[in-house]
C-alpha cells in the first residue's frame, strides 16, 4: 500500500518534469495560432513544420546556427588545449594540483555579468565586440569551459599509473612521446567527455552571448528575442533546434553526469 | 624542462580574460561616466539614488534563500524517494534530471508560456474551475515566488545528485541497526539519515547559494528587467538600455563582492579539507 503510493508519487513527479519538454515540442509543431488558443491545448490539434521556416524568416536563423556551432567547436579546441597540460601537471605534482584547484574555484566564483560588462567594453576597444565570427564570444566561452575541461582531465590523468609513464621513459622514450603515446591514448574517453561537456556549455550559453554580440547572434539570444516579442511557436521551433545536440550529448554523457562533475554549473 | 611551465597557458588565459576584466570593472565603477574623472563615486551615487537598484539588492539577497530552501527540500525528497527500489528507476532518474539537462534558455522560455495569464498553468486551473491569475505581474510577491520556483525546479537536480550520491555512500548497516532496535522510519530518517547527510547538505546549500546569487536569465526571461530585479539584470539594464558603463560596472562590482563574501565558507572548507 505504502509502496504503491511511493511509485505513484514518483511517476507523477516524472510526468510533471517531462511536461516542459513535451510543451516545447508541441508548440514547435502546431500552427502559431494554436499556441495562442484559450484554453491552451495539451496535444497538437494540427501538425505543421511551418514554424521552422517562419522562424528563419523572422530572425537570421541559419547564421545563428552556424555561429553557435562554430563558436562551440572552437571553444572545445581552445579549452581542451589550454586545460590539458595544466591538468596533467595537477595530476602528477600534488602541490601544483592543490594550487591550480584553488585557482579554478576562484575562477568559477565570479558572476558572468561582472565579467561580461567589462569584457564588452574591452572588446569594443579592440574591435571584437559583435564580431561576425564570434571571436570575442569564443574567448568568453573558453573561460567558462576551462574549469570543466580541467577537472575532468585531471581526474583522468590521476587514473593513469605513473609506472606506465616511467616504463616508457626507461625504454628510452622522451617525456613528450611518453605523454603522447602512453598517457594521452589512455585518457581518450575522458577527453571525449570533456569535449562534449564544453561544447554544451558554449552551445547553451546565454548571458555572454547576449552582452557580447548585438546583431551577429547565436541561437540562445535569438530564442530569447522571439519569445520576448511574443512568438511561442517560432521560439519553440528554435528551442527544438537547440535541443537536438543537447539531448544527444547528454545521453552520451549520462555516466559523467551522475558522478557529479556538473555540480555547480548553474550559470 | 620545468614542469610548472605546463600551467602557464591556463594562468595567462585567466589573467587576460578574468583578472584584467575584473580590474577594468573596478576602474569603470570608480570612473565618472559623464566627466571621465577617476577616482569618483558618481556611479555608486547613481545606484544609491535608484529605487530599482535598491530593489535589486534586496531581491538578490532574498531570492537565493527562497530558491535554495525549495531546492534542498525538493532535492532531499527526490533523493530519498529514488533511493528506494522502484520500478523503472533509471527512467525516473532521467526524468528528474531533465529540467537541468535542457538548455537553460529553452526551459525558461517554455516556463514563461506556462506561467503567463493565458498559459498552461492557468489552463489547468480553468479545468478545475479556478479563475486565471497573473503570476508574473511585475513587482508582485507572486512574480518573486515564480522566479524562485522556476530556478529551484531547474536546479533541484544538482542538489538531488549530490544527496543521492551521499545516500548511496551511507553504510547500510546503520539503518538496519536502527531498524532492529525498533526505530520508526521517521525517527530513523530524523536521527540517523539526516545527521549523516549533513556534510552533503551543507555543501549543496553553499554551492547552490553561490549560484543563486548570480541569477540572471530566469528573472530576465520570465519578467524582464524590472519585474523581479536582481543585480545581474540591473547591470545588464544599465549597460544595454542606458549605455552607462560606469553604473553597470558598479552594480557588477557590488555583486562580485557579494559572491566573494558568500564563498568565504566554501573556500575555508576547501582549506581545512
Amino acid at each position: 500500500m505504502k509502496r504503491q503510493l511511493l511509485v505513484g508519487v514518483a511517476f507523477a513527479i516524472a510526468t510533471v518534469n517531462l511536461l516542459p519538454l513535451w510543451l516545447v515540442v508541441k508548440q514547435a509543431v502546431t500552427p502559431e495560432g494554436e499556441s495562442f488558443a484559450w484554453p491552451p491545448t495539451w496535444v497538437p490539434h494540427e501538425f505543421t513544420l511551418a514554424n521552422f521556416g517562419a522562424a528563419a524568416d523572422a530572425v537570421p536563423l541559419g547564421q545563428g546556427l552556424a555561429l553557435s556551432l562554430s563558436v562551440a567547436l572552437a571553444t572545445v579546441v581552445s579549452a581542451l588545449a589550454i586545460a590539458l597540460p595544466a591538468a596533467w601537471l595537477a595530476a602528477r605534482r600534488e602541490k601544483a594540483g592543490t594550487r591550480l584547484d584553488g585557482v579554478m574555484v576562484v575562477a568559477r566564483l565570479f558572476p558572468t555579468i561582472a565579467i561580461a560588462v567589462p569584457l564588452a567594453v574591452i572588446f569594443v576597444r579592440f574591435g571584437l565586440y559583435n564580431d561576425p565570427n564570434g571571436v570575442g564570444l569564443w574567448f568568453a566561452h573558453t573561460l567558462l569551459g576551462l574549469p570543466f575541461a580541467f577537472l575532468i582531465l585531471r581526474a583522468a590523468f590521476r587514473g593513469v599509473p605513473t609506472e606506465l609513464e616511467d616504463a616508457a621513459l626507461l625504454d628510452g622514450a622522451s617525456a613528450w612521446s611518453s605523454f603522447l603515446r602512453v598517457s594521452l591514448p589512455l585518457v581518450r574517453p575522458s577527453l571525449g567527455a570533456a569535449a562534449m561537456l564544453v561544447f554544451l556549455v558554449s552551445w547553451d550559453e546565454f548571458a555572454y552571448a547576449l552582452l557580447l554580440q548585438v546583431t551577429n547572434r547565436t541561437l540562445p539570444p535569438l530564442l530569447y528575442y522571439l519569445s520576448a516579442f511574443g512568438y511561442p511557436g517560432l521560439s519553440s521551433a528554435v528551442a527544438v533546434l537547440m535541443l537536438l545536440p543537447a539531448v544527444v550529448i547528454l545521453l552520451l554523457l549520462e555516466p559523467a553526469l551522475r558522478s557529479g562533475v556538473l555540480a555547480g554549473s548553474g550559470r | 624542462m620545468r614542469a610548472w611551465l605546463l600551467a602557464v597557458p591556463l594562468l595567462v588565459y585567466l589573467a587576460v580574460f578574468l583578472v584584467y576584466p575584473m580590474g577594468e570593472a573596478v576602474r569603470l565603477a570608480f570612473t565618472d561616466s559623464v566627466s571621465g574623472s577617476f577616482p569618483s563615486l558618481a556611479s555608486f551615487r547613481i545606484l544609491a539614488d535608484d529605487r530599482l537598484f535598491r530593489d535589486a539588492l534586496v531581491v538578490n539577497l532574498l531570492l537565493p534563500m527562497v530558491a535554495v530552501a525549495l531546492e534542498v527540500v525538493a532535492g532531499l525528497g527526490l533523493a530519498l524517494l529514488l533511493a528506494e527500489r522502484l520500478p523503472a528507476r533509471r527512467l525516473l532518474r532521467a526524468a528528474v534530471l531533465l529540467p537541468f539537462a535542457l538548455p537553460e534558455i529553452v526551459f525558461l522560455t517554455i516556463l514563461r508560456n506556462v506561467l503567463t495569464p493565458r498559459g498552461y498553468l492557468n489552463g489547468a486551473f480553468a479545468m478545475v474551475g479556478v479563475a486565471p491569475v497573473d503570476l508574473l505581474s511585475p513587482g508582485t510577491a507572486s512574480s518573486f515566488v515564480s522566479v524562485a520556483f522556476v530556478d529551484a525546479w531547474r536546479t533541484t537536480p544538482v542538489v538531488f545528485l549530490i544527496l543521492l550520491g551521499a545516500l548511496a555512500a551511507l553504510p547500510a548497516e546503520i539503518g538496519q541497526a536502527a531498524r532492529v532496535d525498533g526505530a520508526s522510519s521517521w525517527r530513523r530518517f530524523w536521527h540517523v539519515t539526516l545527521p549523516l547527510l549533513r556534510p552533503a547538505l551543507v555543501a549543496a546549500i553553499l554551492l547552490r547559494g553561490l549560484d543563486a546569487l548570480r541569477l540572471f536569465a530566469a528573472p530576465l526571461v520570465l519578467t524582464g528587467v524590472e519585474g523581479v530585479p536582481v543585480l545581474s539584470t540591473y547591470a545588464y539594464h544599465q549597460w544595454s538600455d542606458y549605455g552607462d558603463d560606469g553604473a553597470a560596472a558598479a552594480a557588477s562590482v557590488v555583486l562580485a563582492l557579494l559572491c566573494l563574501l558568500a564563498s568565504a565558507p566554501l573556500l575555508r572548507r576547501r582549506v581545512t579539507a
